[in-house]
C-alpha cells in the first residue's frame, strides 16, 4: 500500500473521483457489452458534453469565490441566438458573428460583475435577475423560433481534426500527434517536479515511483489516443474536446500559477483577511463573474454549432449541470476550495453516468434520479470527511501504519 | 455501424504499444472495405453493398426517439411502438427526451452505438438535430421523421405525418361550421391561437386555418377583436396550456369586457380546454372551439358539448405507417415511393402524409368505433 501511495504521490483524496470515474466506465462497458469504450461513443461523449464542462470551468471559480451564477444557461442561449441572428440577417461572416457572441458574453459578465462588486448585491440575486433577463431576451429576439446557424460553426460543435500523413499508423495522425505531445508534456513536467521534490524536505521521491507513474500515465494517455484516433476515417479527437482541453489547461494555469488565481482562492477562503493583505476583492469578484459569462458564450457557440440551429430554449438548466459538476468535483459550498482538474473529473462522472445509462436504455426519469443521488452522495462524502477530520475510504486504505 | 470492441482496461498498455509500432487495428471508412481488420470484416460486407439496398436481419434494433411523454399521443406512441415492433420480431429501443434537445441528441447517438438499423425521430425541435442525424446517416442508419419534419439536415430519409396544412384547414372549417350551428348568423367575434413555434407543424396549422378564415375575415362575417392575426402574436410557446390560458385571460379582460366571444381557433386540445376554462372564468358563454389530438379529456368535453370539435390524428395510423416503412427497409426495398416532398431548408424530404379526421359530437361514435378506450368515454 505504501508503494502505491508513493507512485500516486501524496494526496490520495483527489483520486477518489478519478477512481470512481474509471470504475464507472469499466462497469458500463461490461454491462453494455462493450458499447461504452468505442471510438464513436467517446467522441460523442466529449462533443456532447464539452459545453457543460466549459461552463463548469468558470463555475468552479465562481464557487471558489463563494458566489454562484444562475445565469449561465440563459447567457449561453442568448449569445448563441444573437450569433445566429446577426449571421442570418446581416450576412456578416461567421467569425464576425462568433466575435459578436463572445462580446455579448463579456458584456453580460460585466453587468453581473458590476452589481456584485460595486453594489455588493449577492451573486445569487444578481444572476437570478440575469437568468430572467437573458432568457426573456432569447425568446424576445428569436420570437420563439429556431434560427439556423452558419454551416462553418458545425466544425466547432461537432467537427474533427484533419487527416494527414502516412496511413500505416492506423489512426488519425492529428490525434496521434496530440497524444504524443500530451505524453511528452507529462514526462517533462514529472521530471521537473522530481528534481525539486527534495527541496523542502531533503528527501527525494524514489526514482522507481517516478518511472512507474510515467509509464502508467503514458499508458492511459496512449490508450485514449488510440481510442479517439482509431475510429472511422475522418473522425478524430473531436474539435469541441480540443477546445475544452485547451481551456482546461489555460484555467488550470490561471488558478494554480498566477497572482489572480491566488487572489480567487484567498477571497473565497477568507474575504476579510484577503482584503487586509492587499487583495483587491472587488476586482477579483468582477473578473470572475465576467469570465463566467464569457465562457457561457463559448459554450453557447459550441452548442449551436452542434445543433446546427439556435433555439429559444437553448441553455435551459445548464447552470444546474455545471454546478453539479463542480460539487461532485469536491468544491466546498462555503468557497475557497476546489480545483479545475477535479471539476473536469466531476463533470465527466456526470457525463459518463448519463451516457452509460442511455446506452443501457434507461429512461430520462430514472437517469435523473440516479444523478441526484450521486450528487448528494459525493457532497455528503466530502462534508463527512471534513467534519470528522478523517481521510477518505481510499485514504484510509493507504494510511501509513 | 463499426465498433471497435475493445474490452478491458487491462489491454490498455498493449494497445498503446501497438499504436506506436503502427499495427493497431486498421480504420474503416464509410463504404471503404480496404481495412485489414479481420474481426470487423463481416460487418463491412453488409455495408459495402449499400447501393443495392441490402435490408437487414429481422431481429434488428429499431430506435424510437420521442420528445417526451407529457401528452397522450406520445405516451400512446411509446406503447404502440414497443408492442408492435416486438410483435413484428424487431428489438425496439424506445426512449423519450423529456423535451430537452441535448437529451435527444445523446439518445440518438446511443441508439447509433447500440447498432440500430432504423431510427424514428419525433423531434423536440425539428431543426436542432442536424449533426447527430448526419452522423446516423454516415453510419448507414435510416432516419425517419415521425409526426414532425426534421429540418436543416441532410440526415433524413423520410417523414411520416398527418398533413399539417390540411389539419389547419379542417380546424378552421369545423370552427365555421360550429359558429353557424351554435351562434346563429354572423358576424362572429373570434380569437386565434397558434401552437409552439419550435414545432414546424404549428405555423402550417395556422397557415391552413387562415387560408379558410381569410375570406370570411375580409367580408366581415368574422371579426378578430384583438386584431392579433400574425402567427408570432398568436403562438403558444412549447404548446404550454398555461401560457395559452394566460393569453386568453388577457384577451378577455382587454377586449371582451363589453362584448361576447363566439369562437376560438385552437391548435390542439390542451389549448382548447385552457381557452374554454378562461372563458368560463370570465363569465362568458362557452365559445365554439376547435382542437386537435382527440385527447381523452377533450373527447369527453366534445361529447358533453363543451368543446365543439377536435381533430383526431390517430396515433395507430402513424405508427402503422411507420412500421410499414420499416418493414419495407428490412426487406431491402428501400423507402416506399411517395409524390409529396417538403423542403427542410437543405434537401427535399419525402413525406408520407396521412389524412386527419374531424370529430364532433355527431360523428364521435363512428370515428372511435375501433377504439374501445375512447368509445368508453362517450357515455
Amino acid at each position: 500500500m505504501k508503494y502505491i501511495k508513493q507512485v500516486l504521490g501524496g494526496d490520495l483524496r483527489q483520486y477518489t473521483m478519478v477512481l470512481a470515474l474509471g470504475l464507472l466506465i469499466i462497469i458500463f462497458n461490461i454491462i453494455s457489452g462493450g458499447r461504452m469504450l468505442t471510438s464513436s461513443n467517446f467522441q460523442n461523449l466529449l462533443s456532447g458534453n464539452a459545453y457543460v464542462l466549459i461552463l463548469a470551468l468558470g463555475m468552479l471559480m465562481v464557487i471558489v469565490i463563494g458566489q454562484i451564477d444562475l445565469s449561465v444557461g440563459s447567457v449561453a442561449g442568448f449569445a448563441g441566438m444573437v450569433m445566429a441572428l446577426v449571421a442570418k440577417n446581416y450576412s456578416i461572416p461567421w467569425w464576425a458573428a462568433v466575435l459578436v457572441a463572445l462580446a455579448i458574453g463579456v458584456l453580460a459578465g460585466a453587468w453581473h460583475g458590476f452589481f456584485l462588486s460595486q453594489l455588493g448585491i449577492p451573486g445569487f440575486i444578481t444572476t437570478l435577475g440575469g437568468m430572467m433577463i437573458f432568457r426573456g431576451g432569447v425568446i424576445w429576439i428569436s420570437r420563439s423560433i429556431s434560427v439556423p446557424a452558419p454551416q462553418e460553426l458545425k466544425w466547432f460543435g461537432s467537427g474533427y481534426l484533419p487527416e494527414w500523413g502516412p496511413s500505416f499508423t492506423g489512426m488519425n495522425n492529428s490525434t496521434l500527434l496530440l497524444g504524443i505531445i500530451g505524453i511528452a508534456c507529462y514526462i517533462f513536467a514529472q521530471i521537473k517536479k522530481h528534481k525539486h521534490s527534495g527541496d523542502a524536505t531533503g528527501v527525494k521521491d524514489p526514482v522507481w515511483a517516478l518511472v512507474v507513474r510515467i509509464v502508467l500515465m503514458s499508458a492511459i494517455i496512449g490508450y485514449f489516443t488510440w481510442l479517439f484516433g482509431s475510429g472511422r476515417v475522418g473522425t478524430s479527437f473531436p474539435v469541441p474536446g480540443l477546445i475544452l482541453l485547451v481551456l482546461t489547461i489555460i484555467y488550470h494555469i490561471i488558478t494554480q500559477r498566477t497572482k489572480f488565481g491566488r487572489h480567487v482562492y484567498a477571497v473565497g477562503g477568507n474575504k476579510a483577511a484577503a482584503a487586509l493583505s492587499g487583495v483587491n476583492v472587488k476586482r477579483t469578484y468582477f473578473l470572475t463573474m465576467m469570465n463566467m459569462s464569457f465562457l457561457s458564450a463559448v459554450a453557447g457557440i459550441l452548442f449551436v454549432g452542434r445543433a446546427t440551429a439556435a433555439g429559444p430554449a437553448d441553455g435551459t438548466s445548464w447552470e444546474m449541470d455545471a454546478i453539479a459538476s463542480v460539487f461532485i468535483g469536491g468544491a466546498a459550498v462555503s468557497g475557497g476550495v476546489g480545483t479545475i482538474l477535479a471539476t473536469i473529473v466531476g463533470g465527466l462522472v456526470m457525463a459518463v453516468l448519463n451516457n452509460g445509462l442511455m446506452l443501457m436504455g434507461v429512461g430520462a426519469d430514472r437517469t435523473q434520479v440516479i444523478k441526484g443521488f450521486v450528487l448528494l452522495a459525493a457532497v455528503a462524502f466530502d462534508v463527512y470527511n471534513k467534519k470528522s477530520g478523517k481521510s477518505s475510504i481510499i485514504g484510509r486504505l493507504f494510511a501509513n501504519k | 455501424m463499426k465498433k471497435r470492441t475493445l474490452l478491458s482496461m487491462a489491454m490498455a498498455a498493449t494497445m498503446m504499444m501497438s499504436t506506436f509500432v503502427g499495427c493497431g487495428g486498421g480504420r474503416e471508412g464509410a463504404g471503404d472495405a480496404a481495412s485489414t481488420d479481420t474481426s470487423a470484416s463481416t460487418e463491412q460486407t453488409a455495408e459495402a453493398t449499400t447501393g443495392e439496398l441490402p435490408g437487414f436481419e429481422k431481429g434488428a434494433t429499431i430506435g424510437i426517439s420521442l420528445p417526451w411523454l407529457g401528452t397522450q399521443n406520445w405516451k400512446e406512441a411509446e406503447e404502440m411502438f414497443t408492442e408492435q415492433l416486438e410483435a413484428a420480431g424487431y428489438t425496439p429501443l424506445v426512449q423519450a427526451a423529456d423535451n430537452k434537445v441535448t437529451q435527444q441528441q445523446q439518445q440518438i447517438e446511443s441508439m447509433i452505438e447500440n447498432g440500430a438499423k432504423v431510427i424514428v425521430v419525433g423531434p423536440v425541435d425539428g431543426s436542432q438535430l442536424g449533426s447527430v442525424l448526419e452522423q446516423a446517416k454516415e453510419a448507414g442508419v435510416y432516419v425517419i421523421g415521425y409526426d414532425r419534419l426534421l429540418e436543416n439536415t441532410t440526415g433524413v430519409d423520410g417523414v411520416v405525418q398527418f398533413g399539417s396544412v390540411k389539419t389547419g384547414e379542417l380546424q378552421a372549417q369545423a370552427l365555421l361550421d360550429g359558429l353557424k350551428e351554435k351562434k346563429g348568423e354572423g358576424p362572429y367575434n373570434i380569437e386565434l391561437f397558434g401552437g409552439g413555434p419550435a414545432d414546424p407543424n404549428a405555423p402550417n396549422f395556422f397557415k391552413g386555418a387562415m387560408s379558410v378564415l381569410q375570406p370570411y375575415i375580409d367580408d366581415g362575417t368574422v371579426t378578430i377583436v384583438s386584431g392579433q392575426t400574425d402567427f408570432t402574436e398568436c403562438a403558444t410557446v412549447d404548446w404550454d396550456n398555461s401560457k395559452a390560458q394566460a393569453r386568453m385571460d388577457t384577451l378577455l379582460s382587454g377586449f371582451y369586457s363589453d362584448k361576447e366571444i363566439h369562437g376560438v381557433l385552437c391548435p390542439n386540445d390542451g389549448i382548447a380546454r385552457a381557452c374554454i376554462t378562461a372563458c368560463e372564468n370570465a363569465g362568458q358563454d362557452i365559445p365554439v372551439v376547435s382542437g386537435l389530438d382527440a385527447e381523452n379529456e377533450s373527447v369527453e368535453w366534445v361529447w358533453a358539448g363543451k368543446q365543439y370539435s377536435t381533430v383526431a390524428k390517430p396515433t395507430e395510423d402513424l405508427v402503422a405507417k411507420t412500421i410499414e416503412i420499416i418493414d419495407s427497409l428490412q426487406a431491402g426495398n428501400g423507402m416506399p415511393a411517395t409524390d409529396v416532398t417538403a423542403n427542410n431548408g437543405v434537401i427535399d424530404v419525402p413525406v408520407y402524409e396521412l389524412p386527419p379526421v374531424v370529430v364532433t359530437k355527431e360523428n364521435a361514435k363512428e370515428v372511435f368505433a375501433n377504439d374501445p378506450s375512447r368509445l368508453e368515454l362517450l357515455k
